[in-house]
């Protein structure tokens, strides 16, 4: 049975201006931990010569795949693609936190909630989309970067985007024979650009995106064409955020106690 | 036990006796849920969508809270208004952690240790007012009540605290705005006679931002309209020393030389008006001086300002070209950089006459909302008790041209340091943290040292807070009604979302039970907030439940704003002002060659970043997850001279202070610059999120007051930089 939504975001990465609304909309909708983030924003940091000079940022959370290799490996069955929607959610009454799926996300962007014990991830904000609000990410986006929608519908923002793209480039991740077939679809990415990989909060033993160089950028149309690599990915460029709570934590309560 | 003292523990114990008394309210519905269900924004149980009015920045955007069993859980922005367009920045989207941080100030606290040492005790408002009035009123009694400062930030409450403050008696009134862009607000006020334009990006096809980094200092709308421009083939020209987020969206970007923005202004007046690509229709009928104009840019070439400027003689050229073609779709941007620099004052009055040479007025520039006067009403109140004592800020007496309601901050401080013409003994701060914002952070925290007493009015314990007397809780403003605001035809309000938690008062409440102790009860002739909102209504035959419903209401038909007229001396535009000239200053604007850093010294840039606005935001957890590190930024050239390494602590030293910061090195950034981001480095230890974070650039910020607009030059201050 064909879904009836086929739910995708498309990222306009030439309205990204990493104001980070977005980043914390999702937090904040989402109680997502202070430690953890569900969505980001990939600093590609400057590049060129001086004073001819780019910086492209790039929005991305769960690619939502078709081809999900995350579902694969779940044992309990928590994790599953909506035949409905499309959308890769994760059941976390049935979730019993092995992690699996975390080592087996190529994108990263799962991860454990310890207080929890179960895997966290986006879900598109289902619990909005339920009373026909979009993603709180798009919602706040003050670029209208990020779109949401159903391409299965052609009046939809996200149909109406990629009708009117010029390029559009998805981050394919190669799994044996096939791919991911991710659904963000970027368009506008410049042409010359390679994706870095980042880890979004500095710590070197956290997953990155993309970790494994095995990753290829390619450009599809509504055909999903696959074309010869653009970029491969680079060593380790990380966008650091700072995490300091212990250490305050820990010498404020001293100092107000005293 | 002899005093209680405050301890996070406590805080911590009041925020769970909070949530218990918002179960209660269940079954007993706090005052905001009963109004609030009495328009049918919640339902029974204090659930639903309330919209009101952010305040993480001074933009207003509209907002929509949802609250889940009276607490909120999620802002949204209100598609009706006009700043917020349904979206919220990260600062508003965080605001709900502003109100649930955890280093809240939930009750009135008296100081019980030394200055500084952050030692206080709870009391009750009625303890805690008794003792503000008791010492204000000692002040004006041995001293007068110019011995009396008060300050507080651009806010809605500002008429009260006008009323307490020229009530009182006292001309000292210090605001953040001469740390600000008091440079472009008197150099518009001399040639529109107005404050600042309303800039409409709709027709906008070319735009010159002159450090207006609108993507990282963002203003909601104005953000999107700059986004929505540049996606529909707008050209945008972005002139800043650093390679920021808004000049990797920019059409083209000028990495000019610090402070130098004036000599490429005066270089595209001098080919504008040598090639004849000015209006003359609109010159001739608009403006005032354009022959003295025409005679004093003539040296102002392309090719002079080039060396000066850093940019090409051809580039400025063909830009000065460009624009006059595109205008009147046209737009040279008053920026907010453009005051941190000595010749800032004539940088903006270039930035204007630009604009009125193309006649780029009435389709890129409006008179701003709210120039025709409000049509809301207020309370009745007396006129001010005559004040006779020169304000300490000099102005208007040493600076004719500084508007009364801007003041110079700075040289507030000054003055009250060097107690010239008089000593001040006691400060009343409100919302602001001047141990922060203020330049040469040691001589603030002199001036602390020396006052009688000290309040401060804020949520958190912010710095200033941790040196007061005492400090008096304010509700947030998710938890408070404010004066309204009219915008267009439709008036907003700002109304609580929540019960305020622990003992937290809102500043109408405050400033009356205050103004009420010292006497001045006919300056707060409401009985509480929602009579004064009611007051405000009168005349518009409004209910408060109807703008409550929505936000919102639109005004009747025929309550339109007065129509629009120059209120200059001449009634026109003026390019050549007279009553400059008439104070000995140039009545065009000239070329000011403004100081060079040594070899071994960088310009210290200022800045903004998207996440932050000035010095009260870094204690919101979201914000802080979501921040960068704050560090030095400097070019790789320059490192590598000096040896240093990314992530290097190093120590950055001015002529009045040093401190030490990580480094980040970046080509994003001339190599005779460094940079930082302002707002770090808190010297509060009550603020636990914050405390500990980088470093505070108002250390090293030097001293600087324009003798015209009173505007200090944040970023006119050289400083040497070692590893640590």
């Amino acid at each position: 049975m064909p879904q009836k939504n086929h739910y995708a975001f498309v990222i306009d990465v030439a309205r990204c201006i990493d104001c980070r609304a977005c980043l914390v909309a999702c937090s904040v909708e989402n109680n997502v931990p202070l430690d953890h983030t569900r969505i980001w924003v990939q600093d590609q940091s400057v590049q060129g010569e001086w004073p001819v000079l780019e910086r492209t940022f790039i929005p991305y959370n769960c690619m939502h795949c078709d081809n999900p290799p995350c579902t694969e490996v779940c044992v309990s069955g928590a994790t599953y693609k909506d035949e409905t929607s499309g959308l890769i959610l994760v059941d976390q009454e049935a979730c019993i936190g092995c992690g699996f799926c975390v080592e087996a996300c190529p994108y990263g962007v799962r991860y454990i909630d310890q207080t929890r014990g179960v895997v966290d991830k986006c879900n598109a904000c289902s619990q909005r989309l339920e009373i026909g609000l979009p993603p709180a990410c798009v919602a706040t986006c003050l670029g209208k970067s990020r779109l949401f929608g159903d391409l299965n519908d052609p009046n939809s923002d996200v149909s109406i985007a990629l009708k009117q793209a010029k390029s559009i480039v998805r981050l394919d991740y190669e799994k044996g024979e096939t791919d991911t077939d991710p659904n963000i679809f970027y368009i506008s990415l410049p042409e010359t650009e390679s994706i870095q990989s980042t880890d979004p909060f500095g710590q070197v033993s956290q997953p990155s995106l993309p970790r494994d160089p095995h990753y290829t950028v390619s450009e599809v149309g509504w055909k999903k064409v696959l074309l010869p690599v653009i970029g491969a990915a680079m060593g380790a460029a990380f966008l650091v955020q700072g995490i300091f709570f212990t250490k305050q934590l820990i010498e404020g309560e001293k100092e107000f106690e005293e | 036990m002899q005093k209680t003292k405050v301890s996070r523990r406590d805080f911590l114990k009041l925020g769970t006796a909070t949530m218990g008394a918002l179960a209660l309210g269940q079954f007993i519905p706090p005052p905001v849920a009963q109004a609030a269900r009495a328009t049918g924004s919640l339902d029974s149980n204090g659930s639903g969508y309330i919209s009101t009015l952010c305040e993480m920045c001074v933009w207003r955007c509209g907002v929509r809270a949802k609250v889940v069993e009276n607490r909120i859980v999620k802002l949204e922005g209100n598609p009706e208004h006009p700043h917020s367009q349904g979206k919220l920045c990260a600062r508003g989207q965080a605001g709900l952690m502003n109100t649930y941080d955890q280093d809240r100030v939930l009750n009135p606290l008296i100081r019980v240790g030394k200055r500084g040492e952050g030692k206080f005790r709870r009391a009750s408002w009625s303890e805690a007012l008794d003792l503000v009035a008791e010492n204000m009123l000692k002040i004006k009694n041995t001293y007068g009540p110019e011995a009396m400062v008060f300050s507080s930030t651009h806010n809605l409450s500002q008429p009260g605290f006008e009323n307490l403050l020229y009530g009182f008696g006292s001309p000292n009134y210090g605001t953040q705005r001469s740390l600000c862009f008091n440079a472009m607000i008197v150099a518009n006020l001399i040639t529109y006679g107005l404050e600042e334009p309303a800039r409409d990006y709709s027709q906008l096809n070319y735009l010159i931002l002159t450090g207006r980094n609108l993507t990282e200092a963002i203003s909601t709308s104005e953000t999107m309209d700059l986004i929505d421009t540049i996606a529909r083939g707008g050209k945008v020209i972005y002139l800043d020393p650093r390679f920021t987020k808004t000049a990797s969206k920019a059409t083209e970007w000028c990495p000019i030389k610090p402070g130098t923005d004036l000599a490429f202004h005066l270089a595209l007046i001098n080919v504008i008006i040598s090639e004849k690509r000015y209006d003359q229709r609109f010159v001739d009928q608009y403006t005032l001086g354009f022959d003295q104009l025409v005679d004093s840019v003539a040296k102002y070439t392309p090719e002079w300002a080039a060396p000066i400027s850093g940019v090409d003689a051809a580039v400025i050229r063909r830009i000065a070209g460009e624009f006059s073609d595109a205008a009147p779709n046209a737009l040279a941007h008053n920026g907010w950089r453009t005051s941190n620099f000595i010749n800032s004052f004539p940088t903006e009055r270039a930035i204007t006459i630009l604009n009125a040479l193309v006649g780029n007025w009435g389709v890129t520039m409006h008179p701003a909302a709210g120039e025709g006067g409000s049509p809301l009403g207020k309370p009745p109140q007396p006129p001010y008790p005559r004040i006779s004592a020169l304000r300490l800020d000099g102005v208007p007496w040493k600076f004719p041209f500084v508007p009364l309601k801007l003041g110079i901050f700075q040289q507030l401080r000054d003055a009250m340091l060097a107690e010239d013409p008089y000593p001040a003994h006691g400060w009343f701060i409100s919302r602001q943290n001047p141990v922060l914002s203020l330049p040469d952070r040691q001589k603030t925290l002199q001036v602390f040292s020396k006052l009688d007493f000290i309040v401060s009015v804020d949520i958190i314990p912010n710095d200033t807070a941790w040196f007061a007397d005492v400090v008096l809780p304010e509700a947030s403003y998710l938890e408070r009604y404010d004066p309204l605001v009219p915008i267009g035809n439709r008036i907003f309000i700002r109304q609580p979302v929540i019960e305020p938690q622990g003992e937290a008062k809102s500043a109408l409440w405050i400033y009356k039970e205050l103004g009420n102790r010292l006497g001045l009860s006919d300056f707060f002739q409401y009985t509480d907030e929602e009579d004064y909102l009611n007051q405000e209504l009168a005349p518009l035959n409004v209910s408060l439940d109807e703008i409550r419903l929505h936000g919102y209401i639109d005004l009747p038909e025929g309550v339109a704003e007065s129509e629009f007229k120059w209120t200059t001396p001449s009634g026109k535009i003026e390019i050549y002002s007279e009553s400059l000239g008439k104070q000995g200053f140039d009545p065009i604007p000239v070329w000011q060659e403004p100081p060079q850093p040594k070899s071994n010294e960088f310009f210290l840039l200022s800045g903004k970043v998207g996440q932050h606005t000035q010095f009260g935001t870094q204690n919101n957890v979201l914000l802080h997850k979501y921040e960068d590190v704050p560090r030095l930024w400097m070019s790789p050239d320059a490192a590598a001279s000096l040896g240093l390494v990314d992530w290097d602590t190093v120590e950055v030293t001015s002529p009045v202070g040093s401190v030490q910061v990580a480094l980040q090195i970046t080509p994003a950034i001339r190599s005779d610059c460094v940079y930082l981001t302002p707002g770090y480095g808190h010297l509060s230890k009550g603020l636990r999120t914050a405390y500990g974070i980088g470093a505070s650039s108002s250390v090293l910020h030097v001293t600087f007051v324009d003798p015209i607009s009173g505007g200090q030059a944040l970023s006119q201050t050289f400083v040497s930089v070692k590893k640590a």
